[in-house]
């Protein structure tokens, strides 16, 4: 600690060293939360359900997207990711996910919302596997932190019917 | 936010090499030199550095960095988790470092009450440094594992 310079670097390195500590902690403290989200989708209309000329098919959906995402807030939450995918079997997949619609989550504030929206991304499908198709909708998220780790988890939607044929 | 404080530290740890290598060429300016003579003539008895502390001041300088930046550290954690504010708490961590800095960096009056008494010049030349001998008992014994 002889000199100006060497007593500066002690200083920071050390400063940093324990604001990397700290930052580990916040993190550590994300585990003490136990969030109780919910979340309820109704497809209000198929506004159409078409075979491609390319051989795909593509439906489009309105939707009403409502969920209670609050309790996944934490003082060290910087946003939440959410998007919205359904879930689907075919005889060549055993698990298809299309995701219709995404949003980010500023705050908790805006945590509690209910969208009504046509989906925001294609729901489209290679062959003739959606006639009558039943699917999930599963509403997942990730709660991205301000330092630290990152949790991701879903909610399922079982019940969800497509049109046993086009219009 | 940790991978980037390791990049901080990394960069910090070059940024003070660069320093170091420019205190060199500095201390062997001229500049350097006429400041180090205007300066030593009002202060004879720290003329060996002008930047040092005493030893009991260096130890109280490496005690006050431990004690203040952990206290900090607490107070700001503790009042961030409590506020539910992260910001909360790095404000108060930010502000916890600066006033650390301020207390210890510069050499401070208090650092320097113990100060180490040299020989005065006219008493020094009566007892001449011992010659360097070339005999046996010199060579470098190897270090003891």
């Amino acid at each position: 600690m002889h000199s100006f310079g060497y007593r500066a670097n002690a200083l920071i390195t050390l400063g940093v060293t324990v604001l990397a500590l700290m930052c580990a902690m916040a993190s550590l403290s994300d585990n003490l939360n136990f969030p109780t989200p919910s979340a309820q989708v109704q497809v209000l209309n198929v506004n159409w359900f078409q075979k491609q000329r390319n051989g795909n098919e593509e439906v489009s959906l309105t939707l009403n997207i409502s969920a209670d995402l609050q309790s996944m807030f934490t003082w060290n939450t910087k946003q939440v990711f959410v998007f919205l995918a359904a879930e689907y079997e075919t005889p060549k997949n055993s698990l298809n996910q299309v995701s219709l619609w995404d949003g980010i989550i500023p705050s908790k504030e805006h945590a509690k919302f209910l969208i009504h929206t046509t989906n925001k991304y294609r729901f489209i499908d290679q062959g003739s596997n959606l006639q009558g198709k039943e699917f999930n909708l599963t509403l997942h998220w990730h709660v991205m932190p301000k330092t630290g780790k990152m949790f991701a988890d879903k909610i399922v939607m079982t019940g969800y019917r497509l049109p046993e044929e086009y219009r | 936010m940790m991978p980037t404080l390791v990049l901080v530290e990394f960069i910090w740890v070059n940024i003070y090499g660069l320093g170091l290598l420019f205190q060199k060429i500095l201390r062997g300016s001229t500049v350097f030199k006429v400041f180090i003579a205007l300066t030593v003539s009002q202060t004879p008895q720290a003329s060996s550095n002008l930047l040092a502390m005493d030893w009991q001041g260096q130890k109280l300088a490496e005690q006050l960095v431990q004690i203040l930046l952990w206290a900090f550290a607490a107070v700001s954690f503790g009042t961030g988790y409590v506020l539910g504010s992260f910001q909360m708490m790095m404000l108060i961590y930010a502000g916890g470092v600066f006033l650390t800095t301020l207390v210890t960096v510069p050499n401070w009056p208090f650092f320097n009450r113990h100060p180490l008494k040299w020989l005065d010049p006219s008493v020094a030349e009566k007892h001449p440094k011992p010659q360097q001998q070339q005999a046996v008992s010199s060579k470098k014994k190897p270090a003891k594992k």
